[in-house]
């Protein structure tokens, strides 16, 4: 096999299908320094930005009865803003400095893009909110359009913000992750206007918003699925089958993210009396669960940008469909965790070690 | 070889002070904004001395960072970070393909590969590209340097570089990276690591003519039986991949990139946003719309105003 590297013929030794060398089993790219605050953050700012985006489309086509939620996600947007405002600047490394972000305007940095779009999206939700309390209708109707369309940049651009890197996890699927991030947001916004309506008595609104979170919950089912086989066929899928990482993935996000709301709303759906309980505990799950499958995202990532075979598997220039099996296994991984670097030893010998076990 | 025309004047053992386009007389290059520079590392020629790295940190003034020894060959650096700008890789091929010694030798090349690792300075530089502030920018000569005056230290940069190059510094709080020498660079000078290099496997230069230089070393080293060597990082070479446009420090390997812990085909980071931006609006717009629908749906349906009678 040769390299399609235009100009250049490779040496069959650099050209080969690639077998899970490395060096010393060293990291071949650093891990990005995020912690739990930026997972937090993109739970919190996609619900804001998607509550918003439920509040409007209440006011404008809900009727009076939703004018409860309405004003419940237009508190919500605020919130989240702020809190998330913090989460992010308590994330920085010299946060005295917080303000650099706003010096330019870059658009191939996700993290530029989505600067200005929390600060448009905190603007105009404040002046939403503030105007629905002043009792000015006319002026939160016109600000909360420009505020949830910021909505639905602030419920997505962080899944371009974790694409748009050299990590494995978050590279190698760069369209399903922000429609997983897309859907699980919406699937929080409408729980989290469900369970206070539920609080209010007012169930009608309540069963209205399970219907939303029902369909986002089966469009981000349908897309973490998908995310699942292409992240085992491209080689990324080691970080997440480490057992900690692996709970949190399957029993947070897609279980408690997915399953376990569209089974509840789905019930309640189909009776003629939905049940209140049914209705809180799928809200409830799919809030813990759209913050697991972040925590997960976040934290995969970073273990993924350790385990060099993973990042080389995705930087091949043949298609990943079309390389040799993989031949580090979780298992050596641990081992080399445990028993510090491993010696270097070519690539045939490896293999036959990992085929002996 | 020879002596450059303008080391004559300046034969005395004391000089006045610095030497103007002192890189003239030590890599045959004159230093001038506009211009674009870089390094080409020749493994063949690294003889793992390590001067590089030492004279980098001296240079730049980088504080040491484990003074402990890794068990892996001669390599205690570890890797490229925030305090250490050149990293000398160690590759021992001490056992064939059973696990005995190999007693040949590949032409012009021990068993042992040695190679002298960098940040690259990438055409489309995915640090700069992720940076928020604009601390990381593109200077006069061509290449990618961080300001830490402006840096905030979200560290966006660290995971966007193909190469695991940048690092946030503990001490500080901000990212750091090799500057290839901007100051000495101003000065007219060369980089450290460059000038100190013995062997000059590290070779400075303008990057048109480092890269022609390279392509007639591959050359030559086929001619000698040296067939197993290959650019990386020059236009059209693995390295240069994905939008990535070609490195400006770009490298002569005689093993496969991974080996050197290099990908063979990495990916400009920013070739991304498009997709997961797309796919995730797209999927916005159409579950608002379904929420629209559902809501409409509820205010004229059965279920309508006033059931529970919770009416604003």
């Amino acid at each position: 096999m040769s390299g399609n590297f235009a100009g250049t013929s490779l040496p069959p030794s650099a050209a080969a299908p690639y077998m899970g060398e490395t060096y010393y089993g060293r990291p071949a790219v650093k891990a990005s320094p995020f912690d739990w605050k930026v997972s937090s953050y993109i739970f919190v700012g996609g619900l804001a930005g998607s509550a918003q985006i439920l509040a409007t489309l209440g006011d404008l086509a809900g009727g009076p009865q939703a004018g409860g939620m309405t004003r419940t996600g237009r508190w919500i947007a605020v919130g989240g803003s702020a809190v998330g405002g913090v989460l992010l600047i308590a994330d920085l490394h010299t946060p005295d400095r917080w303000y650099n972000m706003l010096r330019i305007y870059r658009s191939t940095s996700p993290m530029s893009i989505g600067t200005y779009i929390l600060s448009g999206f905190a603007g105009f939700s404040a002046i939403a909110l503030g105007a629905d309390l002043l009792g000015m209708k006319r002026v939160a109707k016109a600000a909360q359009v420009p505020a949830a369309v910021a909505g639905a940049g602030m419920s997505v651009y962080t899944a371009a913000l974790l694409s748009a890197t050299s990590t494995p996890l978050w590279a190698a699927e760069p369209r399903l992750l922000g429609v997983r991030f897309a859907a699980s947001s919406m699937a929080a916004a409408a729980s989290a206007l469900s369970v206070v309506e539920q609080a209010g008595q007012r169930q009608d609104t309540a069963r209205t918003l399970d219907r939303v979170a029902l369909a986002a919950c089966a469009v981000e089912m349908a897309a973490g699925l998908q995310a699942d086989r292409a992240y085992r066929r491209k080689g990324v899928a080691d970080a997440l089958e480490k057992p900690e990482l692996r709970a949190l993935d399957k029993v947070g996000a897609l279980a408690m993210g997915a399953a376990i709301p569209i089974l509840c709303h789905g019930l309640n759906q189909v009776v003629r009396k939905p049940s209140r309980t049914l209705s809180v505990l799928g809200s409830l799950a799919a809030l813990a669960g759209g913050l697991a499958l972040r925590h997960a995202i976040l934290k995969g990532g970073n273990e993924s940008a350790g385990i060099p075979e993973n990042y080389f598997r995705l930087t091949r220039p043949e298609p990943p469909d079309r390389q040799p099996p993989r031949v580090a296994s979780t298992g050596e991984r641990e081992r080399i965790a445990h028993h510090g670097e491993r010696p270097y030893t070519p690539a045939a010998t490896r293999v036959a070690t990992s085929l002996e076990r | 070889m020879g002596v450059p025309a303008r080391a004559l004047d300046y034969a005395d053992s004391f000089l006045p002070g610095v030497i103007p386009q002192e890189a003239e007389l030590t890599a045959g290059v004159r230093i001038e904004p506009g211009k674009s520079y870089g390094f080409f590392t020749d493994t063949t020629l690294c003889i793992g001395c390590k001067a590089c790295e030492v004279a980098c940190k001296e240079w730049n003034a980088l504080p040491a960072d484990d003074l402990g020894l890794k068990g892996t060959s001669y390599d205690n650096t570890g890797s490229l970070s925030a305090n250490t700008w050149r990293h000398v890789a160690f590759v021992e091929k001490i056992s064939g393909d059973e696990g005995t010694r190999v007693t040949e030798m590949q032409p012009f090349q021990s068993n042992w590969l040695m190679m002298s690792d960098v940040c690259k300075h990438c055409h489309n530089a995915p640090c700069l590209e992720a940076c928020p502030t604009g601390a990381l920018f593109r200077t006069e000569f061509d290449t990618v340097v961080v300001q830490p005056d402006i840096c905030n230290g979200c560290g966006y940069c660290v995971p966007a570089c193909p190469f695991g190059v940048v690092d946030l510094s503990p001490d500080d709080g901000k990212a750091h990276k090799c500057t290839l020498c901007y100051d000495r660079l101003k000065g007219g000078l060369e980089p450290a690591c460059a000038k100190s290099c013995p062997t000059d496997s590290i070779q400075f230069g303008e990057v048109p003519d480092l890269v022609e230089r390279a392509k007639a070393r591959v050359v030559d080293l086929h001619a000698k039986g040296a067939r197993n060597a290959y650019l990386y990082g020059a236009p059209d070479t693995p390295g240069a991949t994905g939008g990535l446009g070609h490195l400006n420090a770009f490298f002569l390997l005689t093993d496969r990139p991974e080996v050197y812990n290099l990908p063979t085909a990495p990916t400009r980071a920013a070739n991304r946003v498009e997709p997961a931006l797309t796919a995730g609006l797209v999927t916005m717009a159409g579950l608002a719309l379904t929420a629209a629908a559902v809501f409409a749906l509820a205010k004229a349906g059965p279920t309508g105003p006033g059931r529970n009678g919770e009416i604003r």
